[in-house]
């Protein structure tokens, strides 16, 4: 992890999930920072991405005294400002050698004698602090630098806790700094707690010792320069870019907001701990109290001065003998893929022994059945058919996986009458028809892929808001995984990178997220629209909410789902168990009488049939299947995915290694998923029941089990089961259900009523209608009906003209296909055109307007979001995120709010007029003119990775002539009076263009593509 | 030159240099050379650093091969030895002995469609080049507990569990009958796998750790049991299994017949160049030690073990006209290494399969000096689980001057022990029953550490515990005992 930090300022990237016990189930002593999982935001509020909107974030941390922030006194400004909360040696001395503080600071040792008691150590501490703070201390400096045996270390992370809160209570909190000097922290996380519970400033000393003694030895080599003290710098650097990814997951901007905010949640820890230190904490199930602690404390002080003991290599991140259990250790693995190949119920018994019986490592194996009293014949229950159909494949994009294991697991779950799902990134439409089609097709923040076609292609229509493995964060396709093929299915250029925004850029609130599934419905009524989750506190409300905006399923994953490729840190401490989450949605559906209206899906570390049985009596409907299928695909969990260098195949894109190593066969994953099915119908046996519907949701069938070890009597699962202030009987959501929106949609209807003929018929024509801002996602019907009929592209020869008046509702024009033309004479709300593939919209004020079009909004925010072709004119302004994710369409707009152009990747942007700031972040492909006239264009573009160009008649010719006949076709659809006066004094405007290109493509290779294009 | 992702496609796997047949039947030197550091560093990258590390899963030490391997990757020379040696108390020897191609490299991730990372070779590299290095470890930090231990055998078991205990500042005294360390490691395994150098150099690690060796010194005859207990804390017992497995041939007394062990200690000796090898003893066997005539004789060596082929090997080094091994299954059910098998091959040894010998014929003229020929009946290759069948009437006879015996070993009761561990810690088979380090937890015999005999004081490891086995078994019974020996040491009285 250090080494990672130090050597490339990055943290360390790992791949598949998290296959350790929980802290707190673990039989070895973990780190404490192990018990607190980051909270991310997912529906409720947009996480940010800090990289490409840097703009916005702040690690700027103050040190001083506070005062009213009211009141405007100079006392209030003598502050030292630092621009991060981590400190380097230098930085502490100097700041503690200041006039201001080189008598006001105090070190407090985090050190009690043995016999003490960690809970009376800590309260002692807290109270001396107070007492120093109240005689003057302005920085406290709580150090458990100095360890003496026969003492016992308080946490860094308890004594911050506890001091703040002490601190806070006291009222005396601002009148001082907390300043940590710790060697538990190494990583963002450990430091993002320490801040998250009240930490003005850490100095982690082991970190840097550690470091340096690497870089005296040689081992470590710089980055930038020679200099040894550089790694440390460069570590810092690789801290901040973490810290910063920790608090944008929960949309928060600045350090200053993110202090003492207690963003987290704990697993495994005791009342009395969570009062004293972490108070207003979410902390459900019990676990460690501060007795388990300190004798954890004890064996890590023993260990420590021990001399004859090497250090511990670690197990965290993989399996080592004798350390820390894994979930998919080689004898699971070897196991599984030894009953797949030889297709022996008596093999997969093995492998099921080795899980069912492994020693506690996720809160379900706390949980055991209780066996009826007579046992049914196994002839009585349902059959192994009737339950394939409840198993899906988890999304798994064709990017991380082969497209040759991506086949076989979607021919695998066709046949066997089971779901598989596309993942984030497209399907080959030479896929769609056959039996390598995917009945599940993922809708995901990068928007890659998704056509009018490739919707009304699926049974399921999945909108993925949050990953297991890295919820509230985005995703990289790094250049090397984009092939021909990757390119094509998402629309972008061989070899240059794909970014997936962190948020969907339509869903900042549940209001978004019900108008997206509504759009969806709209563009594909037969499909059913489900949305993942991943599990958190408070997700019990957010899957309420989802439910209220009309999805037909939910799927919660757990912390534990793998990853092609995520920071280690993500993949270690975000999100929490599936158990806990499932029981949360179960409770708050059932008590708000939701719970026959969606269909619950658990998916994370699902291995056998007992963990169905479990998750259903926890109340899960339908079952996700991610990392097992893969395994037996030949998958051998070797944790290399983000390599791209996979030796079985599964996870590259590399051509040799596909077509000669690649081993696995559809058949395999079938065997397995009988396997399961036979097993749950065993266990159902066991439990006396027929089908595994009549079990659904009962809790009571269930018993806690007391655990082995100290920390796991600690736990108390008895709120997992609770089915207490219920309003329904209702326990399970029938396989046809569906959760029809309640706006009927009605000018729609009409809309389709009149074109239907039409299209299927494919004269063209032409049509008017009245609209008002109630009517949404008009034009998405039509695409669908024409995507069923023609294809994205088919109806372009014979288009239907649609004439509109009046203001638009949201999604105007979403998911446009060929030969659909909308013509509004108007104004439209959000998300015009999201996810165009072809056709045309054109927006223009109506005639009657008083105003000046060109700098008056038109459009509302995130328009041409995901578009991969088509043409939008608008006379007027546009949005805030005006063509984010775009790739391929063209567009030309008056004017555009902030982040214009996002993450674009394909298509042609033309700006007549100011932009907001951070234009072109992430942009890696296609190109945009803009109007610059205040000459402000060049502070408000993105850096990083495009290149901005006078237009010049010397050399670009070919773009000033496209940038000529792109205004004429806007004048010539919108009738816009400033293009046309652009167009008349054309030689004096065109010196006041950019062009704005990225940085990877040659002003060649762009005039190629327009050659092509045109 | 950094390492790209795709190294173990790119970079075939490579063993360091083998000596050509032609030359290495001549002398007694290992086979196999060493690696450069270039080299080293080169087949090391091919490791592909795997989420699921088999080898280090399936090696019975569970040595921590990905990280050796990528510390040599950087040249780290002396760190990967620490590390080697944290696992592992005699790496070099594991290096050369084990049966990779069974366990780590068998394992390998990429052992399935490529070549497995070359494990043994890069581990034998890392001690040979950092030992000539100067390295040697560091018991700066231990200190001395006073305490003082008693090892009966030094073989793998006993030097593992000597070294362990010297890093836990314990004094470890080895005792052993033979004139020299090591065991078989030293006697039993012939020298082209093994070199003696080898066994001298640990030998001299050994001693500069504070290990005492005891040599020319058999318990029972010269110390007895309870004097080593009275003068030590604790003793371990790791006197291996010698006593061969008799097939009960008929004819297996002729004078030109011998089981593998005599004949390969003998050769050891000789090899070693020991002074009056006569009056040594060789465990297991009261007859004077066998002369190693061969010579333009005609070798057949019935068992198709590592053993056979050590004695094969041994033999066409020793000059036999004809060597050939008979075993009773096929090829593939050959329990050694597959390595061997073709190194044997390679040297000239014929191969017989599917025969089951029968009896050992001497001359018919009487002379009686020698055998003539060992009379095989063809065996059918028996379904999973089933016993061997023979073909009736598919007789014949093989020729031969010498006939080696080599059906594996197994434990044996010594006098001195018997009457002092009550028969409940013996198995049928003359095993000392403790619970291992690998034993599942429900063999844990209540109130005792793992490898305590019922006598507190008395621990057991190797061979003596689980009849013959790995060398690498025998180093983690040592290991693990040494842990347990610490554990019992620190006991509150």
């Amino acid at each position: 992890m250090l080494r990672v930090l130090a050597e490339t300022e990055q943290e360390a990237v790992g791949s598949m999930g998290d296959d350790t016990p929980l802290a707190v189930l673990s039989a070895q002593p973990r780190s404490l920072y192990d018990y607190f999982r980051q909270a991310f935001a997912q529906v409720t509020n947009p996480p940010i991405d800090p990289l490409r909107e840097q703009c916005v974030m702040s690690l700027v941390t103050q040190i001083g005294r506070e005062g009213n922030v009211f009141e405007m006194a100079p006392e209030n400004a003598r502050q030292v400002m630092l621009n991060s909360p981590l400190l380097s040696q230098r930085k502490l001395r100097q700041i503690l050698a200041m006039d201001e503080f080189a008598n006001a600071h105090e070190r407090f040792r985090l050190y009690f004698p043995q016999g003490t008691g960690l809970k009376a150590a800590l309260e002692a501490l807290a109270e001396r602090v107070e007492q120093s703070v109240r005689a003057g201390t302005v920085i406290v400096v709580l150090s458990d630098l100095d360890p003496q045996e026969g003492d016992l270390p308080i946490h860094a992370l308890l004594a911050t806790g506890a001091v703040h809160q002490h601190l806070v209570q006291a009222g005396l909190r601002c009148e001082c700094n907390l300043i940590i000097e710790t060697g538990t922290a190494r990583d963002p996380h450990h430091v993002a707690c320490l801040l998250g519970y009240g930490a003005t400033a850490v100095y982690p000393y082991l970190a840097y010792q550690t470091l340096l003694s690497l870089g005296r030895e040689k081992v470590l080599k710089p980055k930038r320069s020679g200099e040894v003290t550089e790694l440390g710098r460069s570590y810092r650097r690789g801290i901040k870019k973490g810290l910063l990814k920790i608090i944008s997951k929960m949309g928060i901007s600045t350090i200053g907001s993110y202090r003492g905010a207690r963003l987290f949640e704990i697993i495994g820890l005791q009342r009395e701990v969570v009062d004293l230190c972490f108070a207003h904490t979410p902390s459900r199930v019990g676990g460690a109290g501060f007795r388990d602690l300190e004798l954890e404390a004890g064996i890590l002080m023993d260990s420590a001065l021990d001399d004859s003991q090497g250090l511990d290599a670690g197990s965290l991140l993989k399996y080592r003998h004798g350390g820390e259990y894994h979930m998919f250790n080689p004898e699971v693995v070897q196991t599984l893929q030894r009953a797949v190949m030889s297709g022996n119920y008596d093999d997969y018994r093995q492998f099921a022994h080795a899980v069912n019986d492994r020693p506690p490592s996720t809160l379900r194996d706390l949980l055991a059945l209780k066996p009826a009293p007579q046992a049914l014949p196994l002839s009585e229950v349902e059959s192994v058919d009737t339950l394939l159909k409840r198993f899906d494949s988890a999304g798994m994009s064709l990017g991380a996986l082969s497209p040759e294991a991506h086949e076989a697991l979607a021919i695998a779950m066709n046949r066997l009458g089971g779901r598989s799902n596309s993942g984030e990134g497209g399907e080959d439409p030479a896929r769609q028809g056959t039996e390598k089609s995917s009945k599940i097709k993922q809708v995901a923040s990068g928007r890659f892929g998704v056509t009018p076609e490739y919707l009304i292609h699926a049974e399921v229509l999945q909108i993925k808001v949050a990953q297991g493995a890295k919820p509230g964060e985005g995703g990289q396709l790094p250049g090397h995984k984009v092939n021909e093929l990757i390119a094509r299915l998402r629309y972008a250029r061989p070899g240059i990178g794909l970014i997936s925004p962190p948020p969907h850029h339509d869903i900042y609130s549940i209001e978004d997220l019900a108008q997206l599934i509504f759009d969806l419905k709209q563009i594909n009524p037969e499909a059913l629209v489900s949305v993942k989750l991943v599990a958190h506190a408070g997700i019990g409300t957010v899957v309420a909410g989802v439910a209220k905006a009309y999805a037909d399923m939910v799927t919660i994953s757990g912390y534990d789902g793998g990853t092609g490729a995520s920071p280690l840190s993500s993949i270690k401490y975000a999100g929490t168990p599936w158990e806990m989450g499932l029981a949360e949605a179960r409770q708050t559906l059932r008590r708000n009488g939701l719970r026959g209206k969606v269909r619950l899906q658990i998916d994370g570390g699902l291995k056998t049939g007992l963990d169905v049985v479990k998750a259903a009596l926890l109340g899960a409907d339908s079952f996700g299947f991610g990392t097992v299928p893969m395994i037996a695909l030949g998958c051998k969990y070797l944790r290399i995915c983000h390599l791209n260098n996979c030796a079985t195949g599964v996870a590259t894109q590399d051509e040799r290694l596909r077509e000669q190593y690649f081993t696995g066969l559809p058949e395999r994953v079938m065997n397995y998923f009988r396997f399961v099915a036979e097993e749950t119908r065993e266990w159902l046996a066991v439990l006396g029941a027929r089908s595994l519907e009549e079990i659904i949701g009962r809790t009571d069938l269930l018993r806690v089990l007391e655990g082995e070890t100290a920390k796991q009597r600690g736990l108390d699962l008895k709120p997992l089961l609770s089915n207490d202030a219920l309003v329904t009987d209702v326990q399970h959501c029938d396989a046809g259900t569906r959760n029809p929106p309640r706006d009927p949609a009605l000018l729609a209807g009409r809309m389709l009523a009149a074109m239907t003929p039409a299209i299927e018929q494919k004269t063209g024509g032409e049509f008017s209608f009245e609209i008002s801002n109630r009517d949404r996602s008009i034009g998405a019907g039509l695409s669908g009906v024409i995507a069923r009929h023609h294809g994205n592209h088919g109806m372009r020869d014979k288009p239907v003209y649609v004439r509109l008046s009046g203001n638009a509702g949201q999604s105007f024009g979403a998911f446009n296909a060929g030969g659909l033309n909308l013509y509004l004479e108007g104004d439209a709300n959000d998300y015009v055109g999201k996810g165009m593939s072809d056709g045309k919209i054109v927006l223009r004020p109506p005639s009657s307007a008083r105003y000046l079009p060109r700098d008056t909004p038109i459009m509302g925010n995130t328009c041409l979001y995901g578009a991969t072709g088509g043409e939008l004119y608008a006379a007027g302004r546009a949005g805030e995120r005006f063509a984010v994710r775009n790739s391929g369409a063209t567009a030309v707009v008056e004017g555009a709010g902030d982040h214009c152009c996002e993450y674009m990747t394909g298509g042609v942007v033309v700006v007549l007029g100011s932009t907001g700031m951070n234009f072109g972040a992430g942009f890696t492909g296609g190109l945009a003119y803009v109007l610059d006239l205040d000459r402000h264009f060049v502070d408000r573009y993105n850096h990083e990775l495009i290149d901005i160009l006078r237009l010049s008649p010397e050399g670009m010719e070919h773009h000033l002539q496209h940038l000529k006949r792109l205004v004429t076709r806007h004048v010539f659809e919108t009738d816009s009076a400033w293009g046309r006066t652009l167009l008349t004094e054309y030689r004096d405007y065109v010196g006041k263009f950019w062009l704005v290109k990225p940085k990877a493509a040659s002003l060649e290779s762009l005039i190629d593509t327009l050659k092509r294009a045109a | 030159m950094k390492p790209t992702p795709f190294q173990f496609i790119d970079v075939p796997r490579k063993q360091p240099r083998e000596l050509p047949v032609a030359v290495r039947v001549l002398g007694w030197s290992e086979i196999y050379g060493g690696y450069d550091p270039a080299g080293a560093a080169e087949q090391s990258a091919r490791c592909l650093d795997c989420g699921n590390p088999y080898c280090s899963a399936k090696c019975p030490v569970h040595n921590d091969i990905p990280n050796w391997l990528s510390l040599v990757r950087e040249g780290r020379l002396f760190e990967a030895c620490d590390l080697a040696h944290e696992t592992n108390p005699l790496p070099e020897i594991c290096g050369r002995v084990c049966p990779q191609d069974r366990l780590c490299e068998g394992a390998c991730t990429i052992n399935v469609g490529f070549e497995a990372v070359t494990i043994g070779s890069v581990e034998k590299y890392i001690v040979d080049t950092a030992v000539k290095a100067g390295w040697r470890p560091d018991l700066s930090k231990v200190k001395a507990t006073g305490r003082r231990v008693a090892i009966i055998g030094a073989g793998p078991a006993g030097l593992a569990c000597a070294d362990r205990l010297a890093r836990a500042g314990i004094e470890a005294h080895v005792f052993d009958r033979y004139e020299q360390i090591g065991g078989l490691l030293t006697f039993g395994i012939p020298p082209f796998k093994l070199e003696k150098e080898v066994i001298a150099t640990r030998r001299q690690l050994l001693e500069g750790m504070g290990v005492l060796f005891h040599l020319g010194v058999e318990i029972g005859r010269d110390v007895s049991l309870e004097s080593l207990e009275a003068d030590f804390d604790a003793v371990f017992v790791g006197n291996g299994a010698y006593r061969y497995v008799d097939g009960g041939l008929p004819g297996q007394d002729r004078p030109g017949a011998l089981p593998a062990l005599p004949f390969l200690i003998a050769n050891g000796r000789a090899v070693l160049g020991t002074p009056e090898a006569q009056n040594w003893p060789i465990a297991g066997w009261v007859n004077p030690a066998p002369t190693l005539d061969v010579r333009g004789k005609r070798v057949v060596v019935l068992g198709g073990g590592d053993t056979g082929m050590d004695c094969v090997r041994t033999a066409v080094r020793l000059g036999a006209a004809h060597v050939t091994c008979v075993y009773r299954r096929d090829e593939a059910s050959m329990p050694g290494s597959r390595r061997e098998v073709k190194n044997a091959r390679d040297e000239g040894v014929q191969f017989l399969f599917q025969r089951q010998p029968l009896e050992i014929l001497g001359h018919a003229d009487g002379a009686g000096s020698a055998v003539r020929a060992v009379r095989v009946v063809e065996t059918e290759l028996p379904a999973r689980g089933a016993g061997l069948t023979t073909k009736a009437g598919s007789e014949t006879e093989i020729a031969a001057d010498v006939v080696i015996l080599a059906f594996g070993f197994r434990a044996e009761q010594s006098d001195w022990l018997t009457a002092h561990l009550p028969s409940g810690d013996w198995s049928a088979d003359a095993r000392l029953e403790v619970c291992r380090s690998d034993s599942p937890r429900s063999a844990r015999i209540p109130d005792r550490l793992p490898y305590q005999t019922s006598r507190s004081n008395v621990f057991a490891g190797g061979d003596a515990v689980r009849g013959a086995d790995l060398v690498v078994t025998a180093v983690q019974d040592g290991r693990d005992a040494a842990a347990s020996i610490v554990q019992w040491l620190r006991r509150p009285v």
